[in-house]
């Protein structure tokens, strides 16, 4: 940037501030509103009753009591689960789909639609899936002969059931980044490992794996953290139940601010989830700078 | 170490054929430059030797066998390619030892390999650099060593030199016709550029259009077209060239046009009948300016001269033909001045001006 002056900097100023203004009221202050919040006892089914100071009382409840952390066990579960299947699935696609033959290219945006649907309707649309009597998938595991999987009302399989859902629709991600990638990957060194009779194997571990990495590093941290804020499927097909054995962070919060109207602990845990989510992004910034030194 | 052959090679993308019929035949240790034009389908025809690409037809050999439907790794080469294909993550040394996996070998063989390629081409210092810390020679030559720890039986070159600057591009080239002598494998190298073709080359291939123009060593090519495709292609500055009429005359064979007419040696008037048209082909290095007692001498206009040092280029003019001089720098006339040039007997070279072919 060159030299600016003074009335310049006004005029900068003026462009600025609608701008600005967006951002201030509907995240900065929202935000600060929420920190003052968390220190306060709020009890929005009595509104009437003063937000007097508690200290940090409602943190403590959060890191100490059962619910929250279960929450958290939870997602970081869930998350394992469907982050494990969307990259190893994601990526095999990737390098199916960059194969050149013909049709690739039609079943490449047919599979991308699952990313393009709302989470909401995917969970609706899941919903139709695993309903307990009427659900498409017990009835085509019944025509072989298995017994109805209770998906979405037992403990046992709630999570699995979620699970499968967000593996579906976010698979798609995965391998478009990564055939994205791929597609920009010299071909030369391929032929070369071809000349010389290196193994499919040991080329995709050694040349393709490698070269990959920067973006699957990427794509992995972009779906932690989506994943960490994993709220609209789970609250269309369980609602974190039954009982709490679906509930993640998300819904933690939820519960606790619209459920037990308890405002000042829902929104301690959201301060809680915040820097949760900043370390990863933290980490995320850090391991990118480090590959990129290391080219 | 391998012959390799190639009879009647064709090859076609779709409906669109860019190599027609390739007949090639390469002597173990043989070191042949195939050269042409770009699109010419010089590349095409050394994947086709890679296994790279499929042979639509013909047969391709390999110690005399036939290896058209052989994997590429079966056929016993190595290939470098134009930009250098090296893994990027990868240590130089790594990038031999990952060219060496698939061998088997024992570690300490791997070393002693790795070990000998590397004193050869001095890369000692650079084993644990990454190709983006190479400068572009570094990497050319990483990407040979590469292709040589292999020990193949027949290496192919796709215009290895071609991203470097040209002092560099003289060094490698010089290192690699050493490294030719020291190792003594069969080499097809693809080059478009006519220096490193008549430095390296036992035998030059000149291609055109997905055809074999001609087969020869740097001398015959240069001294003997077999056509006007040749004689203009091969030479810096091309040959001259002009359109003439044969006649006869009353002490042998003339060669007639409105500039100027010409008495041919009688050996190469005994090759026309009267009337024939004919292409008169003089490299420039073979025209000179005329001396006191030189017969036959022609008279041209100076347009430009461009001094290159040792010699000088002279472009002249006779009426609307046009042609260029190579002279000593020390001869070079002025500007738009008239002289009188002579053309060098042994040096005329004589084409069918409708088949283009060398008569
Ligand atoms: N994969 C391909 N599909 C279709 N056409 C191709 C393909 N590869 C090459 N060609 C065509 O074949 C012809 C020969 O190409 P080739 O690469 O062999 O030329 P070349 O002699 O190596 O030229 P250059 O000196 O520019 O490298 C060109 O007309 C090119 O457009
Ligand atoms: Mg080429």
């Amino acid at each position: 940037m060159g030299y600016v002056n003074r009335r310049n900097r006004t005029i900068a100023g003026v462009f600025l501030l609608p701008t600005a203004a967006v951002l201030f009221l509907t995240t900065i202050y929202p935000m600060l509103y929420a920190l003052y919040l968390s220190f306060r006892n709020y009890d929005l089914a009595k509104p009437f009753i003063p937000r007097i100071f508690v200290g940090l009382a409602n943190f403590q409840e959060v890191l100490t009591s059962g619910p929250f952390l279960h929450s958290m066990l939870i997602t970081f579960k869930l998350m394992g689960v469907t982050l494990f299947f969307q990259f190893v699935i994601g990526v095999g696609l990737a390098l199916l789909v960059t194969q050149r033959l013909p049709g690739m290219a039609a079943i490449r945006t047919l599979l991308l639609i699952p990313m393009m649907i709302s989470p909401v309707i995917v969970g609706l649309v899941w919903l139709f899936i695993y309903f307990p009597e009427l659900g498409y998938f017990n009835y085509f595991i019944g025509l072989i002969g298995i017994n109805p999987i209770p998906w979405i009302t037992s403990t046992q399989w709630a999570l699995t059931a979620i699970a499968i859902a967000d593996i579906w629709q976010w698979t798609p991600f995965v391998m478009m980044g990564t055939a994205a990638a791929l597609q920009s990957l010299s071909p030369e060194p391929y032929e070369a490992a071809r000349i010389d009779g290196n193994s499919n194997i040991d080329v995709f571990l050694h040349v393709t794996l490698p070269q990959l990495k920067p973006v699957l590093i990427s794509l992995l941290f972009l779906r932690a953290i989506d994943a960490f804020k994993i709220y609209d499927i789970i609250f269309v097909l369980t609602k974190g139940g039954p009982g709490d054995a679906t509930e993640t962070i998300a819904l933690y919060i939820y519960r606790q601010s619209f459920t037990f109207w308890r405002m000042g602990v829902g929104a301690a845990a959201s301060f809680v989830s915040l820097i949760i989510i900043s370390v990863l992004i933290t980490l995320f910034f850090k391991s990118m700078q480090k590959s990129a030194a290391a080219r | 170490m391998a012959s390799v052959s190639l009879t009647n090679v064709v090859k076609a993308f779709g409906a669109f054929k860019v190599v027609h019929g390739v007949d090639l035949d390469i002597a173990d240790g043989e070191f042949v430059v195939l050269l042409g034009p770009s699109g010419c389908g010089k590349t095409t025809t050394l994947r086709m030797v890679a296994g790279l690409e499929d042979v639509n037809g013909g047969e391709i050999r390999i110690a005399g066998e036939v290896i058209n439907d052989r994997a590429p790794k079966d056929r016993k080469i190595a290939m470098v390619f134009q930009n250098y294909a090296l893994y990027p993550h990868m240590t130089v040394r790594q990038n031999m030892e990952f060219a060496l996996k698939p061998q088997r070998l024992s570690k300490a063989e791997v070393d002693a390999k790795i070990a000998g390629v590397a004193a050869m081409l001095g890369l000692d210092v650079l084993l644990h650099r990454k190709p983006a810390q190479l400068s572009g020679g570094q990497r050319q030559r990483v990407a040979m060593g590469r292709a040589m720890v292999r020990t193949p039986e027949v290496f192919l070159f796709d215009e290895p030199l071609s991203n470097l600057d040209a002092k560099l591009r003289t060094q490698v080239r010089m290192e690699i016709a050493k490294l030719h002598k020291q190792l003594g494998t069969t080499v097809i190298y693809v080059t478009h550029d006519q220096v490193e073709a008549m430095t390296l080359a036992d035998k030059i291939v000149i291609m055109k259009d997905g055809h074999i123009e001609q087969i020869g060593s740097p001398e015959e090519v240069f001294a003997r077209p077999k056509n006007l495709f040749v004689a203009t292609f091969i030479g810096s500055p091309s040959m001259n060239l002009f359109r003439m009429t044969a006649e006869r005359g009353d002490t042998g064979t003339v060669l007639s046009s409105p500039a100027f007419s010409l008495l041919l040696p009688v050996e190469l008037g005994a090759k026309l009948k009267p009337g024939q048209a004919v292409t008169l082909g003089v490299r420039p290095s073979d025209v000179r300016l005329a001396q006191a007692g030189d017969a036959d001498a022609i008279e041209a206009r100076v347009e430009v001269v461009e001094y290159l040092g040792v010699e000088a280029l002279v472009d002249l003019r006779i009426g609307t033909q046009e042609f260029i001089a190579q002279i000593p720098a020390s001869e070079r006339p002025a500007l738009d001045q008239a002289v009188k040039v002579v053309f060098n007997p042994a040096g005329l070279h004589l084409f069918d001006s409708e088949s283009g072919q060398a008569l």
